[in-house]
């Protein structure tokens, strides 16, 4: 018996004003099994959806086709109804004739129209009903690091009610967060005692990964320790590996002659300036200081901030002449415009040069010489400090953590700080997050929002300790499947294993949790084993042929 | 349908420009039928050869930027394909009609009506 098909056509309250709905309706009905077509004019509200749910169930419907708008805006809605209809939310096609049909063609279009409702009519024949299920996930999170971000992640994932392990590499917390504090003025401390009283973190020093296993809401860690492995299982991993730096000196090649005169000179990075500041037993106050950044790296937005509020501070502190020298100031983060009216009204002076300076030693001075974009004239300056130039690098170690995870980095080792398409925060493996500068160049406030977001995604994931999924999505069919490991290859999000079958074939196998829904390996299997339900082969092919027939 | 434009698009990107496109009454040829896919690295050869085989005008792949698909490698493996598609039909001499692949971001309906048009063009300078 052929499938009933049932038809929805809707000019959205009289938006679609150049289809000719009495002839499509009629057009519409004549195709094979098409067993009831319905016009409306307010499918997407109360009533439309209730009118449509009983004419589902007295005509009774198998497939539903819906030609109104865009599937991107509605189709959500339409499963809705379906469900309520008691059929398979999956057995919906829907025809854009709104968008892609009347709004942008002049003149009448009915005939598009009726063509676009045919290639739904096609697809919607060949669709199978998908189950869905929940599936049980592991409720503890792993958090990679032991800074302040990474801190501050397991303090507020304490506070929604999940379990997390801190898992630091170094033997104690709190590396690198008296920059913050002398930076920002924040209490990094208590924040660091409140994580080792809490009884939802527990803390790992001295750890480190060495492998990991499994996928989202059942990833297996294997955690080196002084004394020993432990085998471990998370729900989610979230890398706040940090960043660290670096003086860009080195690669200014005339340096390198005049290696051994520098080497005696205050030519010292912004952290040693930061000490600098503190130290109150220091021998001569600098009385000329030099800064430089956004040279060699583009993404200065850290290197600026710590320069404009050192420049201040030492400005405050020893009342010292400060020159920057820079290509561009970038003031992109909140508040850094202020700082930088402040350091300019103090009476710092920055320099815009397109070149990088030359560096060179002079009676025990730094000597810098720059070509003045603005004065059009080279400026020589001798200074008691030079603040060198840094380049912001990821943390020691990320390319192992990307290699022991398979994860990819941007080209300048970041994780994931190129791709728009992905949250800011994740990776192309679900259950995998990161935090702040390991997945770039970021300040606090932008961390912040990191740690926010990750948050709230993993609470999201893991604190109902299941996830509702569509099974078998996609499939591939042990029958045909010859383990060529294409698909394994291929699969951006790592959501496919070879898995023993019968004793002793081994077949792919997708994981309904780790995928994503992309048909990149239903694309690619040379067997074409791989089924992906709603774009199979037959179903997309149905569609070229509907484009014909008319 | 002569003179049928068969345009495969990624519904993170291209898809929504389309929508886009609509929604801002940006007009572009008629002929021109869209089938949406989950990621431009769904769409196979025989997906393209099949379109060209019913008498499909052209046949566009459309995907997201470089370096920004939503499954990070789907728009270099659609134009892969796009290429080697190219090349059978060229092996096969029956290269005439337009087989092409555009990147664009899911904001910007411009392009996707420029990547019509484009094509439009082409087909009617070869007298299709």
């Amino acid at each position: 018996m052929e499938t009933k098909i049932g038809v929805f056509l809707c000019n959205c309250g009289g938006a679609i004003k150049n289809i000719d709905f009495d002839a499509a309706v009629k057009k519409v009905a004549k195709f094979p099994g098409v067993t009831c077509v319905n016009l409306s004019s307010d499918l997407c509200l109360e009533e439309g959806k209730k009118k449509m749910i009983s004419c589902i169930k007295e005509e009774n419907i198998e497939r539903v086709v819906v030609a109104a708008c865009s599937p991107e805006f509605q189709e959500h809605i339409f499963r809705k109804v379906l469900e309520k209809a008691g059929l398979n939310d999956h057995l919906l096609s829907m025809a854009n004739i709104r968008e892609q049909c009347s709004w942008t063609h002049d003149g009448d279009v009915t005939e598009k129209a009726v063509e676009l409702v045919k290639m739904a009519v096609n697809r919607v024949r060949l669709l199978q009903p998908m189950e869905k299920k929940e599936l049980p996930v592991n409720r503890e999170v792993l958090v990679v690091g032991g800074g302040f971000s990474a801190s501050n992640t397991v303090l507020q994932l304490s506070r929604v009610g999940l379990r997390t392990t801190l898992l630091e590499k170094e033997a104690v917390l709190g590396a690198g967060t008296e920059e913050l504090e002398s930076f920002y003025g924040f209490d990094t401390g208590s924040m660091i005692s409140a994580v080792e009283v809490d009884k939802n973190i527990e803390v790992l020093t001295s750890a480190q990964m060495t492998e990991v296993g499994g996928k989202i809401g059942d990833f297996s860690v294997r955690i080196r320790q002084e004394g020993g492995e432990i085998l471990r299982k998370y729900g989610a991993i979230v890398l706040a590996t940090g960043h660290q730096t670096e003086l860009a000196l080195d690669s200014e090649p005339q340096l390198r002659a005049e290696d051994e005169a520098i080497s005696g000179l205050n030519i010292v990075s912004q952290e040693q300036f930061c000490c600098m500041l503190g130290n109150s037993g220091l021998e001569t106050e600098p009385k000329t200081i030099g800064f430089m950044f956004d040279f060699s790296d583009e993404n200065s937005r850290f290197t600026t901030l710590a320069t404009l509020n050192n420049a201040l501070a030492a400005k405050k502190k020893w009342g010292s002449e400060i020159y920057v020298f820079c290509k561009n100031v970038k003031v992109d983060s909140e508040g850094m415009e202020k700082l930088y009216r402040e350091a300019r009204d103090c009476g710092v002076v920055f320099l815009k040069s397109e070149a990088p300076p030359r560096i060179t030693a002079e009676n025990g001075r730094v000597k810098i010489e720059a070509k003045d974009v603005f004065l059009g004239e080279d400026v020589i300056l001798a200074c008691d400090v030079l603040v060198a130039e840094e380049l912001y690098l990821p943390a020691e170690g990320a390319e192992n953590l990307s290699y022991l995870l398979s994860i990819r980095r941007d080209s300048k080792g970041f994780f994931q700080d190129e791709n728009v398409h992905l949250y800011p925060v994740g990776s192309e493996k679900k259950g995998i997050f990161f935090i702040g500068g390991c997945r770039g160049d970021l300040d606090l406030g932008r961390v912040l929002t990191d740690i926010s977001s990750v948050v709230m995604k993993v609470h999201e994931l893991l604190s109902s300790g299941k996830i509702l999924v569509e099974l078998e999505r996609v499939k591939a069919d042990p029958q045909k499947c010859v383990a060529c490991l294409t698909c394994i290859r291929v699969c951006p999000h790592g959501a496919i294993q070879l898995v023993r079958v019968d004793g002793s074939k081994e077949v792919a196998e997708i994981s309904d949790l780790a995928c994503d829904a992309c048909g990149i390996c239903a694309a690619i299997c040379p067997a074409k084993a791989i089924k992906f339900q709603g774009y199979r082969d037959e179903e997309i092919l149905a569609q070229i042929e509907a484009i014909q027939e008319l | 349908m002569n003179g049928c434009i068969v345009a495969f698009c990624c519904e993170h990107s291209a898809y929504p420009a389309a929508d886009l496109a609509g929604k801002l009454r940006l007009h572009y040829p008629e002929n021109i039928r869209v089938i949406r896919v989950p990621c431009a690295g769904r769409v196979d050869v025989i997906h393209i050869l099949k379109a060209l085989e019913k008498g499909a005008a052209a046949v566009l792949v459309l995907g997201c930027e470089d370096g920004a698909c939503h499954h990070i490698t789907g728009n270099t493996r659609a134009k892969e394909r796009v290429k080697y598609c190219n090349m059978l039909l060229k092996e096969v001499q029956i290269d005439g009609r337009p087989v092409a692949m555009f990147n664009l971001s899911p904001n910007a309906p411009h392009k996707f009506v420029r990547a019509v048009n484009e094509v439009t063009k082409i087909i009617k300078e070869s007298g299709r």
